[in-house]
C-alpha cells in the first residue's frame, strides 16, 4: 500500500498482449497499438510444455522488428530459456522474461547471457510460486530488471485476474521501489486499480484491449490508473 | 433364402465382432430391412477443400515459414493469386526441432483469409494434445512425425485426425526408414457411404454401395529432404530414391495417399520428385449407377472365398440395408464360412 509517501521512481508501461491481436496482420497491430499509446508490445512466446499452448517464437519475432521499432517485450513460457537467448537476441527482441520455475539452477548464468545478447533480463513467477525466489534475482548480480507477477495460470488469454496475487506486488514493490514490476493476465478497466495501488507499473492486457470498443481509451484508462497510485519522479 | 434375408437383415446381430450373424432358423421376410448402423473404423470427414484436388494432381504448398510473420495475410493472399494450390503451415514447438515457429492462434488466423487447404505439419512433441486445438482452428490436413520422440502411438493419433474431420498425414525425417509407416500405409476397408438393399423374390438384390474401397489409414505422406527446424536449407539427395521407394510401396499394398516432400524444394530440383506415378485402380466398388455393379463385388471376390466373406461382412458395416444379389449356391456356400 503506497501510504506511506514513498516517491516511486518507475513510470508506466502500458503493452498490449498481441496473443489477442489479429496474426494474419501483425504488422498493422503492432502500429496500430503504438499509434493509440501503448509503450511496449508484449509478445508471449510459449512452447506446448511449459504451458499447454503453443503459440510464436523468434521468427516472428524477427519479422515483426522488421515493422515496428517498439520495444518487443517477450515473455517466454519455454522450459529451456537458456537455448532461446541466442536466436531471441537476433530476431530482435528488446525484453526477455524467463520463468524462475525452470531457472533455478542457471539464474545467474542465464541473466547474463541475456544481457551480453543485447536484451533487457527480467524473470517472471507463475501464480503457485512463492515470491521470496524472486528476491536473490533482483539482488543479483547481475540483477533481472524486472519482475512479471502472473494474476493468472499461464497458458491463454482471456482468463480472470487473481487478486491475492496483489501481496507478491505489495511485498516486490516495498521491497524494492525503483523495480519495474509488471503483471499479466485479467488486467482492464476493472482490476487495474487493485493493481495500480498494489505497486505494479508494467500493464499486460490481451482481451481487454483488443476486445475494447476503443482501445485507446483502455490503454490511457490504465495508465492513469498507474500514474495515479504511482507518482512518477 | 428367406432365412438368408432375415440374417442378413436382422438389426442388430453381431458376428466376429461385424454386424452380421447368420440364423438360418429366423423365418423373416421383410421387404427392406436395415442393419444397425456399426461405426466402420476409418469414417472419414472428408475435408471437401482437400478432396477438390486430384491424387495425380502436382500440387504446390508454399510453406509459410519463409513468409513474412508480421504481414501473413497478406502473403498468403499473394500466394494464392500466384496459383498454389495449398498451403503449408510448419508448426514447431522447441522441443522436438530445436525453433518455435507457431502454434493454433495463427492458424485460426489465417482460416478466414483463405480457402485454400491449409496442410499443417506439426513438428512437436506428443501431437495429440495438440491435434484437437489445430483442427478447430480450420486446418485441413493435420502431419504428425512417426517418430517415437514425437508421436508415440502413431497408429491411434493418425485415427485421431481423421475422426476430427481432417485428414491425417505422417511424416519421416530423413533418417527415418519406410518401414517405419508400413502399418499405417497398409490397407483398410473402409465403406464410409450408405447402400440400400431389398429382397425380391427370393433373392436379396445389392443395388447401391457406395465406394466400398481398400484405402490407406493415411492420406498424406510427408517425406522430409531436409533435417526439420528451419527453412533455406538443401535437399537432400537421398530422399529421392525414398520418394521412389514409397510409391513403390503404395502400389505393392494398392493405396493411394498424398506424396508430399518438403525441404529444399526448388524450380531446379522439383523434376525428380514429380514424376507422376502411375496411379493404383484401387479396388473400387461404385454400384450406385450401375447394377451389373453389384456383380462387381462378387465378381472381384471371386478370386476368393475368403474375399467374399470379408466383402460381405463388411458391408453391413456403414450401412443401413443391402440388397445382394447372389445366386442361391453362392449364398449357402458363403453362409457357412461366415458362420
Amino acid at each position: 500500500i503506497c501510504s506511506s509517501g514513498k516517491k516511486m521512481g518507475v513510470s508506466p508501461k502500458i503493452a498490449p498482449s498481441m496473443l489477442s491481436s489479429d496474426f494474419a496482420n501483425l504488422a498493422a497491430e503492432a502500429k496500430r497499438m503504438i499509434d493509440l499509446g501503448a509503450n511496449w508490445l508484449h509478445m508471449d512466446i510459449m512452447d506446448g510444455h511449459f504451458v499447454p499452448n503453443l503459440t510464436i517464437g523468434a521468427p516472428v519475432i524477427e519479422s515483426l522488428r522488421k515493422h515496428t521499432n517498439a520495444y518487443l517485450d517477450c515473455h517466454l513460457m519455454v522450459t529451456n530459456p537458456m537455448d532461446y537467448v541466442e536466436q531471441m537476441g537476433k530476431a530482435g527482441a528488446s525484453g526477455f522474461t524467463f520463468h524462475v520455475e525452470v531457472a533455478k539452477e542457471n539464474w545467474q548464468e542465464l541473466v547474463s547471457k541475456i544481457k551480453s545478447a543485447g536484451m533487457i533480463p527480467a524473470v517472471a513467477l507463475k501464480p503457485g510460486t512463492p515470491v521470496e525466489e524472486i528476491f536473490p534475482l533482483v539482488e543479483g548480480k547481475p540483477p533481472v530488471e524486472m519482475v512479471l507477477v502472473m494474476t493468472v495460470e499461464p497458458g491463454f488469454g482471456g482468463q480472470k485476474f487473481m487478486p491475492n496475487m496483489m501481496d507478491k506486488v505489495r511485498a516486490l514493490r516495498h521491497k524494492y521501489p525503483t523495480l519495474d514490476i509488471q503483471v499479466d493476465g485479467g488486467l482492464g478497466p476493472s482490476t487495474i486499480d487493485a493493481a495500480a495501488a498494489a505497486g505494479a507499473n508494467c500493464i499486460v492486457a490481451g482481451s481487454s484491449v483488443f476486445g475494447a470498443p476503443e482501445p485507446g481509451e483502455v490503454i490511457s484508462l490504465l495508465r492513469a490508473s498507474v500514474e495515479k497510485a504511482q507518482p512518477t519522479s | 433364402m428367406s432365412s438368408l434375408a432375415a440374417s442378413l437383415c436382422c438389426p442388430s446381430t453381431q458376428v466376429n465382432g461385424f454386424g452380421l450373424r447368420p440364423q438360418r432358423s429366423l423365418l423373416y421376410q421383410p421387404n427392406s430391412f436395415s442393419f444397425s448402423r456399426r461405426r466402420s473404423h476409418g469414417i472419414v470427414k472428408a475435408s471437401a477443400r482437400v478432396d477438390k484436388f486430384s491424387k495425380s494432381d502436382i500440387i504446390v504448398s508454399p510453406s509459410i515459414l519463409s513468409a513474412n510473420f508480421a504481414k501473413l495475410g497478406e502473403q498468403v493472399k499473394a500466394v494464392e493469386l500466384a496459383g498454389c494450390d495449398w498451403i503449408h503451415v510448419d508448426v514447431m514447438d522447441g522441443r522436438f526441432v530445436p525453433n518455435i515457429t507457431i502454434g493454433p492462434l495463427v492458424v485460426d488466423a489465417l482460416r478466414p483469409v483463405t480457402d485454400l487447404p491449409l496442410d499443417v505439419h506439426l513438428m512437436i512433441v506428443e501431437p495429440d494434445q495438440r491435434v484437437p486445438d489445430f483442427i478447430k482452428a480450420g486446418a485441413d490436413i493435420v502431419s504428425v512425425h512417426c517418430e517415437q520422440s514425437s508421436t508415440i502411438h502413431l497408429h491411434r493419433t493418425v485415427n485421431q485426425i481423421k475422426s476430427l474431420g481432417a485428414k491425417a498425414g505422417v511424416v519421416l525425417n530423413p533418417g527415418t526408414p519406410l518401414s517405419a509407416i508400413e502399418y499405417v500405409l497398409d490397407g483398410e476397408f473402409f465403406c464410409p457411404n450408405t447402400a440400400l438393399a431389398s429382397v425380391r423374390d427370393d433373392s436379396i438384390v445389392l443395388t447401391r454401395v457406395y465406394h466400398l474401397f481398400l484405402g490407406s489409414v493415411v492420406d498424406l505422406v510427408l517425406i522430409m529432404s531436409v533435417n526439420p527446424g528451419f527453412g533455406g536449407q538443401s535437399f537432400i539427395e537421398s530422399q529421392v530414391k525414398k520418394i521412389s521407394d514409397l510409391r513403390r510401396m503404395c502400389v505393392e499394398k494398392g493405396v493411394n495417399p498424398w506424396i508430399e516432400v518438403d525441404g529444399g524444394v526448388t524450380p531446379k530440383n522439383a523434376y525428380k520428385e514429380s514424376r507422376p506415378a502411375r496411379s493404383q485402380k484401387l479396388w473400387l466398388c461404385n454400384v450406385k449407377q450401375q447394377a451389373q455393379k453389384t456383380l462387381l463385388i462378387l465378381g472381384k471376390a471371386k478370386k476368393s472365398q475368403k474375399t467374399i466373406t470379408q466383402m460381405l461382412m463388411l458391408l453391413p458395416y456403414a450401412i443401413k440395408s443391402i440388397r445382394i444379389k447372389l445366386n442361391s449356391f453362392k449364398v449357402a456356400h458363403l453362409y457357412s464360412s461366415v458362420q
